[in-house]
Formats: structure tokens, sequence, C-alpha cells
């Protein structure tokens, strides 16, 4: 190590007087994750035979299984700063369009493929509105999940389609090890959304894109495309979640899903409170998640009321944030 | 280096040839020249509004010129954007805009394209150790995987300047780059440059401190609305005709004279704690400009911040005439007692660019324009007419949007606004940042006419001479503490930039 001539640089704060902290360690000293722990413990507490148990725990990660995948979409286009209110208008499409073809005999494999087509040119359209006329994330993606939503009707005429091959539900309903697919896939997503945002370079940019757009424009990073492929990715993603949802409820209509608008855009909240950046990130917003979904879950098992428990989301939602901004308020 | 020629012809590393940049119809750029020959540290000089910044921009691809040529050793080229002229070997490193916060700082120094990946996965091994290269080319000791929003500001340059540096830069422009150095610190940084130089690198130095220029720089060009006005040798030059090409008059002709102060005082400051600011007492009299001064994050702009009851403070008292404020009074308590603040930032918190000028001076206004939550048209339009009139602001009417007026004129606006309301304590954060020089005099003229008025002014500034030239008395704040206190014609600069560094005070900096 060079010497340093001025010590007014020295750093206190340096890598040798703070050992890095461990993904638990920075996990445990986040309030968020702490709400989960509570949340946990609270519904253990009330309910010990139950909650815990293997069955119940299933129960809660098939429930969050496509919230996850829908929040990872979302998580994307929240790391380069903007957010998507599209995004399940846009699976519900992707669902829709692959259950008509289905219905209207092409194979499973094809029509799924043109479910996430779908999805891709939606998130396109989102991009180049966003990235290249610059319209505001919010007049874009708002106006996109109105049209959306109109073509959804379209495809389904208004009507619910169900009666899928088999082969098409087992997706959404099958199991692997006790375990229902949809978990499976849903972790493999996260894990390919994790890496792609933490170890390739267009993850990098999706990150100086996010931090701050106009110092990455000066340096070179082409913030447009970054800005573009982060609502195209997003679209894909949800049009995943779209379509796992229709094989999961054997069923597709132009507004199922419609929850998860407003639940990924909470998770990925809760997520960025988890980190010391502030920023979004697949793990805070898995942490999200969970939150989302123990809590529905445990008020479900103490049996009350859902009206109730949409009242409690908001509230919770509103406490974790609150707590993470007087956090760096104080920094 | 391609030399053309025995004698000193050079082929220029960076050449701009009557380069013309209009913005609204306003000549930012004026046929602009200029020309940085490799192996040279050469200073671009010019006042605020000069059109310095204009100029770097359109050199690194930021802006296109209306009209004029770039030229690329001795071949002439044209930026549509940034990436094409970061390849071409040109590098800008901006004062403020230097680092994204929430990235780390290996990534903030590779920033742009040179991640090392492998097949899209980012090489974080080589990221780091090219990171920590450059770090040590600068002799900087900063953890690499430390958020770069929770760096210091130092450090947060050096790492802007470490970015600049892993870029190979052949044209490499510094803006301000010392803004916020110590003297250790930049004695340190023209090390690096000088070395760079002796590389062959051509640097463009934008500075407003002309000692630097001539310790540091082999030759200077001056600018002035949007012009050059002179390029030649710094050892063929002298300070004092470098001061009036920039300012393109004497400092005489634009201040007025000062006026009387009266002994009532006004503005009364004791033992005033809060983020950034430490124990800050003074006293402003009736009638008088008083200038505040220091280095960026001295803790200026936050004092009146302080004062305006837009930040809040831990401890101390604010006394106006003989009423002493509540606690952190909040902007509307500090307005109903006297104190108004004409921010720093003129269009994200002076004024609404989309709102015309007449919404701009009723908002700040509405108590005195309505009866019982009934807003009243014809007091509005007088009101902003007899704003307009005093200020001389230079408009088509009252329902031009602010943005479409020069910079001048918005800042009258925001002064408008808040003269409304007749206030006591007129606070000013960088009164004339942005504003062209005869708007500049206009401005020190209202100051000085708002003083003789009995209203008290207290202004902020970053330039010297303006604190000197506009003020009656001048406080300079070091690290959140008042660090020199002196009348305005007993001050020079050169004592004034010695309390700016805390010199003139005891050495003891709170650990």
């Amino acid at each position: 190590m060079t010497t340093t001539r001025n010590p007014g640089l020295e750093d206190p704060t340096d890598v040798r007087a703070i050992p890095r902290r461990s993904v638990g360690q920075t996990l445990l000293a986040s309030g968020t994750v702490l709400a989960l722990i509570a949340l946990i413990v609270f519904f253990f507490a009330m309910r010990p035979d139950v909650f815990l148990g293997f069955t119940n725990v299933r129960n809660i990660l098939y429930q969050v299984a496509i919230l996850a995948i829908i929040s990872g979409a979302q998580t994307i286009v929240m790391v380069v700063g903007d957010f998507d209110l599209s995004v399940a208008a846009t699976s519900a499409l992707a669902g829709a369009v692959a259950s008509s073809m289905m219905l209207g005999g092409t194979p499973v494999p094809a029509a799924i493929l043109v479910g996430l087509a779908v999805g891709v040119l939606v998130g396109l359209v989102n991009g180049v509105l966003v990235a290249y006329l610059n319209l505001s994330a919010f007049v874009a993606t708002l106006a996109t999940l109105t049209s959306v939503t109109g073509l959804a009707f379209l495809v389904t005429e208004g009507t619910t389609l169900f009666k899928m091959p088999e082969e098409f539900n087992n997706l959404g309903q099958g199991r692997f090890l006790q375990i229902p697919l949809p978990v499976f896939i849903a972790t493999g997503i996260s894990l390919i959304l994790w890496a792609l945002l933490k170890y390739t370079t267009l993850g990098r940019r999706w990150y100086a894109t996010g931090g701050n757009a106009e110092v990455s424009r000066l340096s070179g990073v082409n913030v447009r495309l970054a800005r573009l492929l982060a609502f195209t990715v997003a679209g894909l993603v949800a049009a995943i979640g779209g379509i796992l949802l229709a094989a999961r409820l054997g069923s597709a209509s132009a507004v199922q899903g419609e929850d998860n608008l407003l639940f990924s855009v909470a998770a990925v909240f809760l997520g960025m409170t988890v980190v010391r950046s502030g920023a979004a990130n697949i793990i805070g917003t898995l942490v999200g998640v969970a939150i989302i979904g123990v809590m529905s879950n445990g008020l479900n098992i103490l049996g009350v009321n859902s009206y109730v428990q949409q009242v409690v989301t908001g509230l919770i939602i509103i406490a974790a944030v609150t707590l993470s901004s007087l956090k760096t308020r104080e920094r | 280096m391609t030399v053309t020629d025995q004698t000193t012809t050079v082929v220029p590393a960076l050449e701009a040839r009557d380069i013309v940049k209009r913005f609204d119809g306003v000549h930012a750029l004026n046929g602009a020249q200029l020309s940085v020959r490799p192996g040279e540290i050469h200073a671009l000089l010019g006042e605020n509004g000069a059109g310095k910044s204009t100029l770097i921009k359109v050199l690194t691809g930021v802006y296109a010129p209306d009209s004029g040529t770039l030229w690329r050793d001795g071949e002439e080229v044209e930026f549509p954007n940034v990436r094409v002229a970061n390849r071409a070997g040109i590098v800008a490193l901006y004062q403020e805009l230097s680092i994204v916060p929430t990235i780390s700082v290996a990534e903030n120094i590779l920033l742009g394209e040179q991640i090392p990946s492998r097949g899209g996965v980012v090489q974080w091994r080589a990221l780091r150790r090219r990171a920590r290269e450059q770090l040590n080319r600068i002799h900087q000791k900063i953890s690499l995987s430390r958020l770069a929003g929770e760096l210091s500001p130092v450090q947060q340059t050096m790492v802007a300047f470490a970015r600049a540096l892993a870029t190979d830069a052949r044209v490499l422009i510094l803006d301000e780059p010392t803004a916020s150095l110590t003297d250790t610190e930049i004695s340190e940084l023209f090390t690096v440059l000088r070395s760079l130089r002796d590389e062959g690198v051509a640097i463009l130095y934008v500075s407003h401190r002309l000692e630097e220029v001539f310790e540091l720089c082999d030759r200077l060009t001056v600018m002035r609305n949007g012009e050059t006005i002179v390029t030649k040798d710094v050892a063929d030059s002298h300070i004092d005709e470098v001061i009036s090409s920039m300012v393109g008059r004497s400092a005489g002709e634009l201040y007025p004279d000062r006026t009387t102060v009266t002994t009532e005082v006004a503005l009364e400051v004791a033992n005033l704690d809060g983020r950034r600011v430490k124990d800050v007492s003074f006293t402003a009299h009736t009638g008088e400009v008083l200038g505040i001064g220091g280095l960026a994050g001295s803790g200026r702009s936050e004092l009146l911040r302080i004062l305006s009851g837009a930040q809040k403070h831990t401890a101390g008292t604010i006394t106006v005439g003989d009423t002493t404020l509540p606690h952190s009074p909040g902007v509307g308590r500090a307005l109903d007692a006297g104190i108004a603040l004409v921010p720093e930032e003129r269009r994200t918190q002076g004024v609404i660019l989309g709102a015309t000028i007449r919404d701009n001076i009723a908002l700040a206004n509405i108590p005195a324009v309505s009866s019982f939550g009934v807003v009243d048209g014809a007091r509005i339009t007088d009101i902003v007419r007899k704003g307009m009139a005093d200020l001389k602001i230079k408009a088509r009417s009252q329902r031009q949007p602010v943005g479409e007026l020069s910079g001048g004129n918005q800042q009258k606006v925001v002064l408008a606004k808040m003269l409304a309301r007749k206030p006591k304590i007129l606070l000013m954060d960088e009164p004339t940042r942005g504003i062209d020089v005869g708007t500049k005099a206009e401005i020190y003229r209202l100051i000085r006419e708002l003083a003789a008025g009995g209203t008290t002014v207290v202004a902020v500034s970053s330039e010297l001479p303006e604190l000197i030239g506009m003020s009656d008395r001048v406080l300079i704040m070091h690290e959140g503490r008042i660090s020199g206190e002196v009348r305005a014609d007993e001050a020079d600069e050169e004592m004034l930039l010695a309390y700016c560094y805390g010199k003139a005070e005891t050495d003891d900096h709170d650990a």
C-alpha cells in the first residue's frame, strides 16, 4: 500500500476499520427484515399448530410465487429509476394470448412463446415511450396499462378462458418433490435476475443509470438503451408470471392478477429499505414479497376479514418505509 | 506529437473554430475559438455566463453547435454524443456532476464502457484492480467497495478524477477541480496534472482562481459573452490584464457606491448550531449588505437556509428587530417575521419555470392578493406590474412563462416575488449565478437600493470580488464556523481566501 501524504484524505472507515458485512449481517441490520421475522414469530405464537407446518409454508410459497416473479420485473425497472404500472396488465394479456391460442389448437410451447413475445413487445413500447420519447414513466405505463387491458378484453372476448390442455395447467398446478412447480420457477427467475443485476455489465449499467442518469450519460453509458432494455426485460418477466398464473388458475381473464401491480411496487419499496444504497434489489424485493405473503396468509389463518387485511397491508408498508427513511435521515 | 513545422506550429489535440450556439435565440457562444495542444495545460477563463460551460459541452458532445467545426489532431470531427467524444479520447470532469452515489467506488471509476467483462459478466477482480491502479495514480486510499455516496465531497471529487484518468483520456477537461479541495490536495492534484501533461495529454483547465492558473498553466484563453477574447502564453500575461479582459470593464463600474449603514441591529444570530453550521453568532444592521463567503461545503448556504426557516437548527436563537423567532420556525413564520430567501438554485427552488411571471409572483403573495380565501385578480395585476416596473423585468407581458426569460430576468422575478412581501431581512444565495455581466451590475444596484431603503441584505457568494464589491461587511465561514469578519472596503481577495481555508484562525479543527 502506498503511503498517503495528506492526512486529510485518510478514510477512517476504510476496509480495515469496517470489516465487510456478510449478506446475513446486512439483512439483520435492516428493520424490514426484523419486521418479517416479527410477523413470523407473531403468527407462529398465535397458531403454533398451523402456521409453520409444512403444508402452510408450502401454501405461502405457492401463493407468493407469481407475485415474486412480477415483483422481479418491477425491480428491474425500479433499478433504473423508473417504474412500470403495466406489469400486471401485461401479465394478464400474455396469459390470455397464450390461453386463447391453445384453445385455438396451437401447441402449448408455441402458444407460450407467443405469450412471451407479447410481453417483450409491451415492454419495448414502454421503453421507447419512456427512454426515447421522454414521456414520464407514470404517464407512459398508465397509458399502456389501459390499452393492454383493453387488448386482453378483446382476446378473451370479455369472458374467462378455461379448458386449456392438461400439460399447460400442470405447469402451474403440478408438484415436484411435494413442492409446487411455480415455486421452482419463481426461484429460478429470481436467481437469474439477481445474477443479471449483480454480475453482468448490463445490470451494473442499470444501477449506474438509476443512481445518477446524468453522470452515467456523461461518462458514456448509453442511458436510453439501458432504460429501454430494463422495460423490455420487465415485460418478458411479467409475461412469464402471467402465463404461469393462467396455468395455476387453469383459466385466463383480462383482469386476473390485478393486485400484483400494487403489491409488486410495495415489495420493491420494502426491499429498497434493506440495503444501504437504498436502491431496488432482488433479495430485498423477495423479503418484501415474503412480508406481503406471510401477512396475508397469517391473517387468513387467524380468520381476519380480507378487507381488514388490505388495510393492515397498507399500514405495514407505510411503517416499514417510514422507519427506513428515518434511518437514512440520521446519516 | 506531430510537429508540422520546425517552429512552434503544433497540431492541436483539440481545436474549436467559430463555434456558435444559441438557446431560445440567446447566444451562449458567438464565434468561440479554442485550441489545446498536446502536452500543455491550457486555462479557460471567463466570468460565469461567459460561455465556458457551453463550450466544454460542445467539445464533449453534450451539445451540438449551431455552426462551427471541431478538429481532433488536425482532422475535422463531429461529436453527436458523449460516447463518440469519449472514444476520441476527450473526457470532461464536471465539478457538480461527479459520481453515482448508489454504486461502489470501483464501479464509479470504471463507469461507462470500460467495465471489464467476459461474455457480459463483470470481471470483479479485474475491475477492482484497474480501479485501484487509477486511485494509486492520484495517491488516494479509498475503499473500492464503499458506496460512492458515502464518501466525503473531497473523496467524491477524487473518484470522479480517477474515472477521467481511467478512460485513457488524451484531452482532459477539468471544470473547477479545486473548488472543494484543501491546499495540500491541490498541490497533489497539480503534481498529477503536470505528470499527465508530460505524458503528452492535453489538459483544458477551467478555474476562477487566477493564482492557480498562473502557477499551473502553460497558455490561457479568455472568454467573454460567448466570444473568445484572447489566447496567449501564461508567461507573457499579467494578472491585471487577464482580469480586465474577463470583465470587459473595471470593477468600479460593476458595483455601485456603498450607502450609509445605521447602527440599528436588524438581525441578531446567537450561537446557532445545525447541520454543517457550528456555533455561529453575528449581527446585521438596518441598511447593511452583509456578504457571507467560504468554500463549497463550508456551511454558508446551510446558514442561510436555517435563517430562512428552510432547515432546522439544533441550538441558538434568531432575532429580527426585537422579536426572537421560535425554535426552527419553518419558512412560513420566518417570512411573517420579515425574513425572505432568494435561493441558490433559481430554476428548481426560486421559480416555477413553466408558470407565468404573474403566477410566480402571486404564488408567494397569496395572503396579500386574496380576501376570505378568494384571489383578487386586480390586486395581482397591481403587485406584478409594480414588481416588473421596479426591477425592470424585460418580458412581453405578465403572462409570459418564466422559463422563456434570460437568467437575469428570472432572478429578477424571484426578487420581485420576495420583495412584494416587503421583507426586513433579504437573504440571497449566489445572487448573480449564471447571469450575464450587464444584468449583474443591475442586480448589484438593486441590492444597494434595497439597503438604502432600510432593508438588510445577507448575501452568500462564492466569488470573492463580488463579496468585496457588493457588501459593506464580509463574514467568511470555514467548516461551519465563522473564521473571519472584515469590512468590505478593507478587504482583499487574498485575505478572504486565507479565512476561507480557516488559516487566519487557530488550527483547532474538531476531530
